[in-house]
């Protein structure tokens, strides 16, 4: 057998192998996945409901519900949740990060701290937060009220106003540990010298942060932003948990709309062309943002 | 040297209020669950006033109803039986993501090995599929889903589950262990190879007893998101047969009959297994993730 030939045949054993190997997981994800796609879109445009015979309805589950006032408050609710609670959990991911770095008393047991919001279940966070915010006998009352700082009780939960702030503020409680973790391993990786240099050099704090920290940690920062921008697009347990998503429609999110449009009103025509929007319009987000990703910088880079 | 004492103040500072932020709402829980439920609703607030108990515990283990230092009167309209199925839900959701975790290490490995190291057609756009899958919102996919597993007559089983949750997973873990294998260096590997040794043997000799903690940190992984997973445990389960740790707590806390003392004593309870797990999964898997992957 010539050289070339048995090149060839191991290389095809291999390939064979390769499939095989392979098989079950892609055989998985696209059982779940295709043909999930291809029901939602195929749903999106008939009248689909244990209630209502079977119909085709072309594009007016989609007209029904981008007109409804519903639908576009849990945009803007959603929208306007997003742009507050990503900035303030890199922001805050980032100092804890820079605090975590240093070397300081008990900076490990911190460490191990900062990862315990990151272990609970969200769902559960929701519920946690909900007896600290409780109106009535809730811990945060309780302890402004016995330092004299409210006269009486306030109801974080029932003002839509500030049920929109407790939201932002258990969101950013339970996302900033990961983001932290990701920016700390980031900022580990930075090269030692480099600060020497800078410091040699004479510069002070906040230029080493400019100009070795923040480069150093800029892929990384993006890949916080994409992962808490869809986080915040797409927060689901939270609001069910916490909120309900009122008082009234105040912490309604796109999600949870869409859930409540299928599963309470079980319509789930309407769900899917929800559903089928929120696809795309997550998919749009995750493509603008990466336009601003150094190229290579991202984790699934196939090439080396 | 005012500058450094500036910063060593600013540091600790700092470390006191995240300490407090993070703490503040776990303090609550703990302390509410031991707390008889006068105590709590006292107004003006006096916690202590009654002392400490166990009885919230106690019941949710064997059904003894709480009495502690509260007036009886009221309090058995207050107790419900459901807050009683979470020692059972949180076996389901052992359960559950113990079986997602294993079918991830076996799935997972299998599939990322050949995606690190083998050349075949298609590579890169089967990669980007599945990992690339993930990034659609659950509850776009929650209606179809539903709609799969009823036709398969799965609703309210664990195998339903169990095969929604690897799915979820899988993609993640396949992306990470890719990045693992191909850390590995490829002499080690090449010498089983000069003995006869295919893929799938290679894989099983050399590379998996090589990434072992990382296979297991992974997996961890994977068993804490479905320990975690709400919107699906809510739509797939309808009975305590089936009902994970997240779903009964939530209907838990909006049940108006079971009190505040209780439903913080099954919180206390059930995050116990992901609170054990959070150090081992950051130590094997988030710093490897880093390590490998963006540098």
């Amino acid at each position: 057998m010539t050289v070339r030939g048995r090149i060839r045949r191991i290389t095809g054993s291999i390939t064979f192998s390769a499939y095989w190997m392979i098989a079950p997981a892609v055989l998985l994800v696209a059982a779940f996945t295709l043909y999930p796609y291809i029901y939602a879109l195929w749903s999106s445009i008939r009248v689909v409901s244990p209630l209502l015979p079977p119909a085709f309805a072309g594009l007016k589950n989609y007209k029904a519900v981008i007109t409804s006032i519903y639908f576009l408050r849990a945009v803007r609710n959603t929208l306007i949740f997003t742009a507050a609670a990503v900035p303030i959990t890199v922001v805050l991911g980032l100092l804890t990060a820079s605090l975590l770095n240093r070397r300081f008393f008990g900076d490990v047991a911190l460490k191990a701290l900062v990862l315990l919001p990151w272990a609970i279940p969200i769902a559960i966070s929701g519920v946690i937060w909900r007896g600290f915010f409780n109106s009535g006998w809730g811990a945060l009352n309780a302890l402004l009220y016995m330092a004299g700082i409210i006269p009486k009780y306030i109801g974080w939960l029932t003002t839509p106003s500030l049920a929109k702030l407790v939201v932002i503020t258990v969101q950013v409680w339970t996302q900033f540990p990961f983001a932290t973790v990701l920016i700390l391993a980031a900022m580990q990786a930075i090269n030692e010298e480099l600060y020497e240099a800078a410091a040699i050099d004479g510069a002070g704090l906040l230029q080493r942060f400019l100009y070795v920290t923040l480069p150093g940690i800029r892929a990384m920062l993006a890949i916080v932003v994409i992962f808490e921008t869809l986080m915040g697009l797409t927060a689901f347990d939270l609001t069910y948990a916490l909120t309900g998503g009122g008082p009234g429609t105040a912490t309604t999110f796109i999600s949870y709309f869409t859930w409540a449009e299928s599963f309470k009103m079980l319509n789930f025509g309407n769900g899917a062309a929800l559903a089928v929007i929120l696809a795309a319009v997550s998919l749009l987000m995750i493509l603008a943002i990466l336009q601003f990703i150094p190229r290579g910088a991202l984790v699934g880079g196939e090439e080396r | 040297m005012m500058r450094g004492w500036g910063i060593k103040l600013v540091t600790y500072l700092g470390a006191i209020i995240l300490a407090i932020f993070i703490l503040a709402p776990l303090a609550w829980v703990f302390l509410s669950s031991v707390l008889p439920e006068a105590s709590i609703l006292s107004f003006p607030p006096d916690w202590f006033q009654h002392g400490l108990m166990d009885a919230n515990y106690r019941y949710i283990f064997t059904g003894e109803v709480p009495r502690g230092a509260v007036a009886t009167g009221t309090l058995r309209r207050m107790i419900s039986q459901e807050v009683r199925f979470v020692p059972r839900a949180i076996l389901n959701s052992l359960i559950v993501a113990s079986a997602v975790m294993l079918v991830n290490c076996l799935v997972g490995s299998l599939a990322a090995y050949p995606f690190a190291r083998l050349r075949f057609a298609a590579k890169t756009p089967i990669f980007f599929f599945i990992t690339m899958s993930r990034l659609i919102p659950a509850v776009a996919l929650a209606i179809p889903y539903y709609l799969i597993v009823q036709r398969l007559g799965l609703i309210d089983t664990h195998w339903a589950l169990i095969a929604i949750y690897s799915v979820l997973t899988l993609p993640f873990t396949i992306l990470i262990l890719t990045l693992y294998f191909r850390g590995i260096p490829e002499e080690i590997e090449e010498a089983a190879r000069l003995d006869g040794c295919g893929p799938f043997q290679t894989l099983v000799r050399i590379v998996v007893p090589l990434a072992l903690p990382s296979l297991i940190g992974t997996g961890l992984f994977a068993f804490m998101l479905s320990y975690s997973e709400f919107l699906f445990g809510l739509l797939i389960t309808q009975s305590i047969k089936t009902r994970t740790l997240p779903v009964i707590l939530s209907t838990v806390s909006w049940n108006p009959d079971v009190t505040w003392g209780l439903t913080s004593a099954s919180i206390a309870i059930g995050i116990i297994p992901t609170l054990l797990l959070v150090v081992p999964v950051w130590r094997y898997m988030v710093r490897g993730l880093v390590a490998g992957g963006v540098q």
